[in-house]
């Protein structure tokens, strides 16, 4: 086989290879989200201002820059919300283990603004990694975010000190853009967050 | 002195066997440390009860906090919400668990340094069963 003869045989195999790899990347879907709902335009988060664990003044830019997993939950909640920060906690850890990138940041907003300050919302969103963020401050101005995204809570039975707050169970991901992007529901479990984020998140 | 030794082998006998013929039995039994920034603290466990009645709990109590209460979490319409447990029947021959995410133990402001929790299950005011625990993080 002479030269030219052998070129055109490499171009033809190279072009029935592309075009086999071609067909297999069209044929197959790209990957969606089992358990989250992906809004297909990201919803705008509106304005407030609140305290962050440093106690530092924060706004709705406070989003901006990351990829957040944000649960509105208090720390004298026992049960579901520590369940919920841990399974969020293990899926960082999972997705980094996988060498994912960049990883999520979790945001807890209190919904008991009474007893939840900075300095021990610090102490609590650090028990679940390290650079997680607590949200706290006044009412009305959590109100307004809390209203803005969709969120309830409410104080239920009890007294001044021994209550409970009931509080929407979802965790939202807000974008770095600091808008609204998905939105997980109950029950939340690790492997729905490490198998639906980076798809998320490669659609910014 | 002949008079003790039976006395004393039968207490023996008494206390091997309690766990075996006690009507409510506690297993699986879980006391978290309490959350930092928190003065609260969750515990799960499995109460069997193994006689041919039911038995109620009314009330739990530690000395190590100052209060406990039993609580049920649920998720209704996409809401957290935690119930209070008035009494808690445990039925004849039956077990009832107590798990993440469901009825669970709510430990308030912890009493001091301690590694160990006592905790006393009430039927009324008689103790019907007494549970001791190393505290897990």
């Amino acid at each position: 086989m002479g030269p030219r003869k052998l070129f055109i045989a490499a171009v033809a195999v190279t072009a029935i290879a592309f075009g086999t790899w071609l067909s297999f990347k069209l044929a197959s879907p790209p990957p969606v989200p089992q358990v989250a709902t992906v809004f297909p335009v990201a919803g705008e988060v509106p304005e407030f201002s609140l305290l962050d664990h440093n106690g530092d003044p924060v706004g709705r830019d406070v989003f901006q820059g990351h990829w957040n997993l944000v649960f509105f939950g208090f720390t004298n909640c026992p049960d579901i919300c520590p369940l919920t920060l841990q399974v969020l906690s293990s899926a960082k850890n999972e997705l980094a283990a996988d060498g994912f990138t960049p990883l999520p940041r979790i945001v807890l907003v209190s919904v008991d603004p009474e007893r939840d300050t900075p300095e021990n919302l610090a102490q609590y969103v650090a028990y679940f990694g390290d650079d997680n963020v607590g949200i706290t401050g006044d009412l009305t101005e959590l109100l307004k975010l809390t209203k803005g995204l969709g969120i309830y809570f409410e104080k239920t039975a009890g007294d001044a000190e021994n209550y409970s707050v009931a509080h929407s169970a979802v965790v939202l991901v807000i974008n770095p853009d600091g808008q609204l992007k998905a939105l997980f529901g109950t029950p939340h479990e690790a492997g729905n967050f490490v198998h639906d984020l980076p798809i998320i998140m490669s659609q910014q | 002195m002949k008079r003790i030794i039976p006395v004393l082998i039968l207490a023996l006998l008494g206390c091997a066997c309690s766990q075996e013929s006690a009507p409510l039995v506690a297993s699986d039994v879980v006391v978290s440390k309490p959350m930092p920034g928190t003065s609260m603290a969750a515990g799960y466990l499995t109460l069997s009860n193994n006689a041919s009645q039911p038995i109620i709990i009314t009330h739990v109590a530690s000395p190590q906090f100052e209060s406990v209460e039993m609580h049920e979490s649920v998720i209704e319409d996409g809401m957290a919400r935690m119930y209070p447990l008035g009494e808690l029947m445990v039925l004849a021959k039956s077990s009832v668990v107590f798990q993440p995410g469901g009825k669970h133990l709510m430990l308030l402001r912890p009493v001091g340094e301690f590694d160990t929790v006592s905790l006393d299950f009430y039927a009324g005011k008689a103790v019907v069963l007494t549970v001791n625990v190393v505290l897990s993080d």
